[in-house]
């Protein structure tokens, strides 16, 4: 009797599960659609024989053509565009991740008479977006005879870096000070123990740090707008991309613009994909370990 | 309630008095911030007076070398022995004077004459222009006469850009302060160098005070490089934006052809209530910019969640393919998307209005619904990422006792997944608030600030415009550095306070956790 | 203990001096210029000088004076020039010609062009005029911007009276201020007329936009007009007798009066057709592209645009099929009435910072003498302001030509009408308003829209 009273409210209930589940497979799969369609529609016009923007939701027709003006056209020297945002990029991860590293271990580990006043400070500072004052950061590099220049952008992107010390200070207040203690017995300089042991138990937050910078330059838009003016030989691609779109260019390289759409997105996308679990332990403080 | 009663709780009790306190605590932190701010203006004073009262002891108590030092910097230091760090600090005096003399005391004196105005002489008076304009086409002109009739023209003249004299005024001043900390060091050490000698001890050589700098003094090797580069390229703009603020830098006013002028706190009586129309466009940009940011945030937060918990539901298959079609959407670069989104949303020629054959206003009438939903779709991957995540986290016993007293699936999620993934992630929430406040991209890249409405904005402001792209226009578009200044302003008390406020709070309680 | 923040208080100082020093010196460099040449010198000699480019005295004269300048820069006349994109390929062309034509063992010409549309040219001059082009390609309404900051050069005397002999009085007047030549004339195709499908519209049915409309709409085509855009919209402002000037920085426009009520009415009884016969705003894509597109799928029978989209018009339905005349007639209070419009040229300016202000000078002259105008127009399509090319017969059996010769009438110069203040001032949300609301604003409505515009400009 009992038995099949609970075979009964066993499959009751398996049956109103699998009902769930059903209802969500396919809330799932309608958001998906939805997520995905804008990223499909930009793929497939990307191979559209139109050189215009298209009102269709699929494309007339299939080329490649537009990948080629990409690397032929002068007026789009798309390869041009990839190499400076790269070189920034390259070279304010680096800057920026020493910063950082170097920051934090600073304001983690050691202890000093003014480091409550930095950490205060850095709190409020960090909190004035940098684009805010950004008709006198250009009157700056003016004034160095940096405007227009990549080395202007390397700079902006990564002299703010020694505010970004939050996350991994995070990170390091949680190794426990007893290796630091035990090699400072050892007669260990405070230089030393940074080199010997908390940088090698830092991979994660290094990781993390360099790609998140690394990937900034290639998204920015407002900086490198106002910086480079009509210095067209030090667009980066965000920029370049984006004035494929202005009246002026769009009903020729509407298309184009797609292609060197996906064609950068691809890598920046594989790299956030294998940073994602960096990212979830960045933002929760180390909440969650990835 | 103490530690006892504490401890006796279950793990589901301790959670719920968390929470609670956390909101118990609100008041407090907010009469803790401004208790924190006379805290701080008192603790500045006091430091002042203890300043000058070590300043004036230290010279008193002090021998010849030490109060040598006071006007020859590094005296001190040299008499009693340490020779190459007293000759370090001859040479900053020396370095400061000549800066002072060749450099700094040029833009001192230029910054505020009694005619208000950065220059040596006035524009001219009709026309308002800077000579320079004439003086080029001079130029042209004396060429060709140069080589017509034989008359050479050479004299040179210096002229003015107020954007130099401000910015240099700022950078003499921050040197200047730099200097007094070497100044005050320089006593300082003497002082103390003196007392070592007088207990019978050898100062420190040079040799073994650099090598401090890898050890005691390790934070200073670490920290120099970072905060110099700070001081230069973040906080030397941020006082030049403060001092634009006070002047009439805008488009009739534009360097190097012009020069500006103080106008005291003319901008921001503007702002605030002179000018009728650009407060009522303040203002009400002002609250949009708060609407937006709470539905931008708040809405992501909740729907994030959702997503997460369905895909991490037991039984659902292929989590990582779910997962990573979400994060599709966040991996690629905004800028892109965005773009996309505005050509398929456009209410005439977007794919979907054409595709449907019809003319939904996505970018006009509902451009204020519209730029929330498609916030939406940006940030609810990266939501769901950091959620998924906390899921696991949270004790299993909590949903046990819960399903034990028959709390269905909403319940569930509204008693104990919702508060402990929002207590968890306050602080997480208040950045992305305040980044919502700054959000650049969604609003840019999709609307431009539109649509205009001119009977109720003025200075080019559109109903979907936040604070940061009027910000942006009116700098890039408009020249009005002025204004942009005073909005920079405004928008970086409003952050700041705000989350000082809660950060407070929620540091409030977790200190209460500390017991635990 | 006590030295603990001297270190860094140090190595800030040092390095702040460095800075600060190295900035100085390159500060002051730039901060020298020349004063004035004597007033005397600018009204003897060259007032009765005539340039000949063709003469090899007054070339061997010119390079004399850019040999004199690029002595004092090194040997090098290194100039920047901005023009459209679309312009490039064409503009560099002539750049090799003047290089050729200017040749010298005393220096080296270098010349970078660099993309800059004529409608945003003079705004960026205007931002950073020391890193802006030499010579730049802009569009005439801005020259009241750039007069305002000071940022643009008068023209030399010594081709000032040329340029005003050669080039069409219009266009000359557009380019003065304060009786002083500031610029020189390009192009005279500035402004906007209609092209259409000649398979959909006889020649007698483009004479009213109500026809036009219904013809348009049983055809399943649209007539385009951007209301949405000041520039188009304006238009409908001046036939209805609204004042628009723009004069010393003041700008005045009437359009809180009954006058522009009539303008906006007008407006609204053609929106009423949007989507069936007409279509009255581009969304956010852009006028170009959307008539790009129009053309090409159909959706469009005729546009309210200027001759840089005749190529494309042209491609996508065929030469033989395009044509081109003057703005129609639309209805206002009651009566038929001929579309006004803005009518302007595309200048070419000088910056006052220029290092080698006379060889830019000489560049823009070559770059807008009689010569390189026609060579634009045969390769770019773009109307001469130089009379004596205007006149030639390739250009005046031009349909576009014509169009813009008939529209010329009711045509009004940008520079003098309006200012920056005008476009800012949201005024084309009025027309964009009464498209998206198929035209049912209510007068009222309407009158407080255009009283808050026109407040809008009081600055």
């Amino acid at each position: 009797m009992t038995n099949t009273k609970e075979t009964t409210m066993k499959s009751g209930y398996a049956a109103k599960r699998k009902l769930t589940n059903a209802i969500v497979y396919v809330i799932l799969s309608v958001m998906v659609l939805i997520w995905i369609f804008p990223i499909v529609w930009l793929v497939l016009q990307s191979f559209n024989t139109l050189d215009r923007v298209s009102t269709k939701l699929f494309p007339e027709g299939f080329t490649l053509k537009h990948y080629q003006t990409l690397f032929t056209d002068p007026n789009v020297p798309y390869g041009r565009w990839m190499l400076n945002t790269f070189v920034v990029a390259l070279f304010s991860c680096i800057i920026s991740t020493l910063f950082v590293l170097m920051v934090s271990y600073a304001l983690s580990r050691l202890r000093f008479k003014s480091r409550k006043k930095l950490l205060n400070a850095g709190l409020i500072l960090g909190m004035f977006p940098g684009f805010m004052s950004m008709a006198a950061t250009y009157s700056i590099m003016e004034i160095f005879h940096l405007d227009g220049q990549l080395l202007a952008l390397i700079i902006v992107y990564s002299s703010g870096a020694g505010l970004g010390y939050q996350v991994a200070k995070g990170f390091f207040d949680t190794i426990p000070r007893s290796l630091d203690e035990a090699a400072r017995i050892d007669g260990a300089t405070s230089n030393r123990i940074f080199w010997v042991i908390i940088l090698p138990l830092s991979k994660p937050i290094i990781v993390y740090t360099a790609l998140t910078t690394f990937l900034g330059p290639w998204a920015d838009y407002i900086f490198v707008s106002y910086f480079m003016k009509d210095n067209d030989q030090n667009f980066t691609i965000a920029l370049g991309l984006y004035q494929l779109l202005d009246n002026e260019h769009i009903s020729t390289y509407f298309t184009t613009f797609c292609a060197g759409a996906v064609l950068i997105a691809i890598p920046i996308t594989i790299l956030f994909i294998f940073m994602q679990r960096y990212y979830v332990s960045g933002v929760t403080g180390g909440a969650v370990k990835g | 309630m103490d530690y006892l009663d504490y401890v006796q709780m279950t793990k589901g009790q301790r959670f719920v008095y968390k929470l609670k306190s956390f909101f118990t605590g609100i008041p407090r932190a907010i009469v803790g911030f401004f208790k924190a701010i006379g805290y701080f203006i008192k603790k500045f004073f006091v430091g002042i007076g203890n300043f000058f009262k070590g300043y004036g002891s230290r010279f008193a108590k002090g021998d010849a070398g030490t109060k040598l030092s006071y006007v020859i910097m590094g005296a001190g230091s040299m008499m009693h022995g340490q020779i190459i760090k007293g000759l370090i600090f001859l040479a900053t005096e020396i370095g400061y004077i000549l800066f002072m003399i060749n450099f700094g005391a040029k833009y001192i004196s230029k910054i505020y004459t009694s005619k208000l105005v950065f220059l040596d002489s006035l524009p001219d008076a009709t026309t308002g222009y800077y000579k320079r304009g004439t003086a080029a086409v001079g130029r042209v002109v004396a060429n060709v006469q140069q080589t017509l009739t034989g008359t050479t023209i050479t004299n040179k003249k210096t002229m003015d850009n107020s954007n130099e004299i401000i910015l240099f005024f700022v950078l003499t001043v921050l040197v200047t302060v730099a200097f007094l900390a070497v100044y005050i060091a320089n006593t300082k050490t003497a002082y103390n160098t003196q007392q070592l000698r007088a207990q019978g001890k050898k100062p420190a050589s040079f040799g073994e005070e650099m090598k401090t700098f890898l050890d005691d003094r390790f934070h200073i090797t670490l920290l120099t490089l970072p905060i110099l580069l700070l001081i230069i390229f973040n906080i030397l703009p941020i006082l030049f934006t403060i001092l634009m603020a006070f002047t009439n830098y805008d488009e009739e006013h534009l360097v190097p052809m012009k020069l500006y002028q103080w106008v005291g706190m003319k901008n921001f009586a503007d702002v605030f209530y002179a000018d009728a129309k650009k407060s009522q466009t303040f203002g009400l940009i002002l609250i949009w910019t708060l609407i937006w940011a709470f539905f931008a945030t708040f809405s992501n937060f909740i729907l994030g969640i959702i997503v997460a918990l369905m895909i991490n539901k037991k039984d659902i298959k292929f989590k990582g393919f779910w997962r990573t079609m979400f994060v599709l959407t966040a991996a690629i670069p905004q800028f892109i998307t965005l773009l996309v989104m505005r050509l398929l949303l456009d209410d005439k020629s977007g794919a979907i209005n054409q595709a449907f054959g019809t003319q939904f206003p996505f970018l006009t009438d509902w451009a204020r619904v519209t730029i929330i939903v498609v916030n939406i779709w940006i940030g609810v991957p990266y939501t769901m990422l950091i959620s998924s995540g906390l899921l696991m986290n949270i004790p299993e016993d909590l949903y046990e006792s819960a399903r034990i007293d028959g709390a269905n699936a909403v319940q569930q999620f509204t008693k104990i997944t919702f508060p402990y993934i929002f207590f968890v992630l306050t602080p997480y929430l208040i950045t992305t608030f305040v980044g919502n406040i700054n959000n650049f991209n969604v609003i840019f890249f999709l609307t431009r600030g539109g649509p205009e409405d001119p009977t109720t904005y003025a200075n080019g402001a559109g109903k979907t415009d936040l604070l940061v792209t009027w910000l942006y226009k009116l700098t890039k578009d408009q020249n009005d550095f002025r204004l942009a200044a005073v909005i920079g302003i405004l928008v970086f008390i409003i952050c700041a306070v705000g989350s000082l406020i809660t950060f407070n709070m929620s540091k409030a309680s977790k200190n209460e956790e500390e017991f635990s | 203990m006590a030295s603990k923040s001297k270190r860094i208080a140090a190595l800030v100082l040092t390095a702040m001096m460095a800075t600060a020093a190295l900035a100085g010196c390159s500060g002051g460099e730039e901060e020298e210029a020349p004063i004035p040449a004597p007033t005397t010198t600018s009204n003897s000699g060259s007032q009765s000088q005539k340039v000949d480019l063709s003469d090899p005295e007054t070339v061997q004269f010119i390079k004399d004076t850019m040999a004199e300048e690029a002595a004092k820069n090194g040997g090098k006349i290194e100039l920047k020039m901005w023009c459209a994109s679309d312009d490039q390929n064409f503009e560099k062309t002539l750049i090799d010609d003047f290089k050729k034509d200017f040749e010298d063992s005393r220096y080296k010409i270098t010349v970078k062009t660099l993309v800059k549309g004529e409608s945003e040219a003079g705004g960026a001059v205007v931002e950073a005029p020391k890193k802006a082009a030499d010579v730049f390609s802009f569009a005439d309404d801005q020259l009241s911007t750039l007069l305002k900051a000071g940022a643009i050069a008068e023209v030399a005397p010594y081709y000032a009276n040329n340029v005003k002999d050669e080039n069409s009085a219009d266009s000359i007047s557009v380019s003065t201020s304060n009786s002083k030549l500031y610029a020189f004339p390009k192009t005279s195709d500035n402004g906007y007329f209609m092209y259409y499908d000649k398979r959909v519209f006889s020649d007698a049915d483009v004479a009213d936009m109500d026809t036009m409309i219904k013809k348009a709409a049983d055809a399943g085509k649209n007539v385009y007009f951007n209301m949405g855009n000041a520039w188009y919209e304006t238009g409908f402002f001046f036939t209805a007798g609204c004042t628009i000037k723009y004069e010393n920085g003041v700008q005045t426009a009437t359009l809180g009066t009954p006058e522009g009520l009539s303008a906006a009415k007008a407006m609204a009884h053609i929106a009423e057709n949007e989507g069936k016969g007409f279509s009255g705003s581009p969304g956010q894509i852009g006028d170009n592209a959307y008539v790009a597109q129009g053309f090409d799928d159909g959706t469009l029978a005729a546009a309210v645009i200027g001759t840089w989209m005749g190529p494309t018009i042209k491609k996508s339905i065929g030469d033989a099929n395009v044509g081109a005349a003057k703005l129609p007639t639309v209805l206002m209070d009651g009566e038929q009435k001929q579309l006004h419009s803005f009518g302007g040229y595309k200048l070419l300016g000088v910056n006052v910072f220029s290092e080698y202000p006379f060889s830019a000078q000489t560049l823009a002259y070559f770059l807008g003498s009689e010569a390189n105008q026609i060579k634009r127009y045969e390769t770019r399509g773009l109307i001469p302001t130089n009379a004596v090319a205007a006149a030639k017969d390739s250009i005046k059996d031009d349909p576009a030509f014509k169009a813009i010769e008939d529209q010329k009438a009711y045509a009004h110069p940008q520079g003098s009408s309006v200012g920056g203040v005008y476009w800012s001032s949201g005024v084309a949300s009025i027309g964009g308003d009464l498209v998206n609301a198929k035209g049912n604003i209510s007068d009222s409505e309407l009158q407080t829209k255009l009283a808050a515009v026109e407040a809008n400009m009081k600055v």
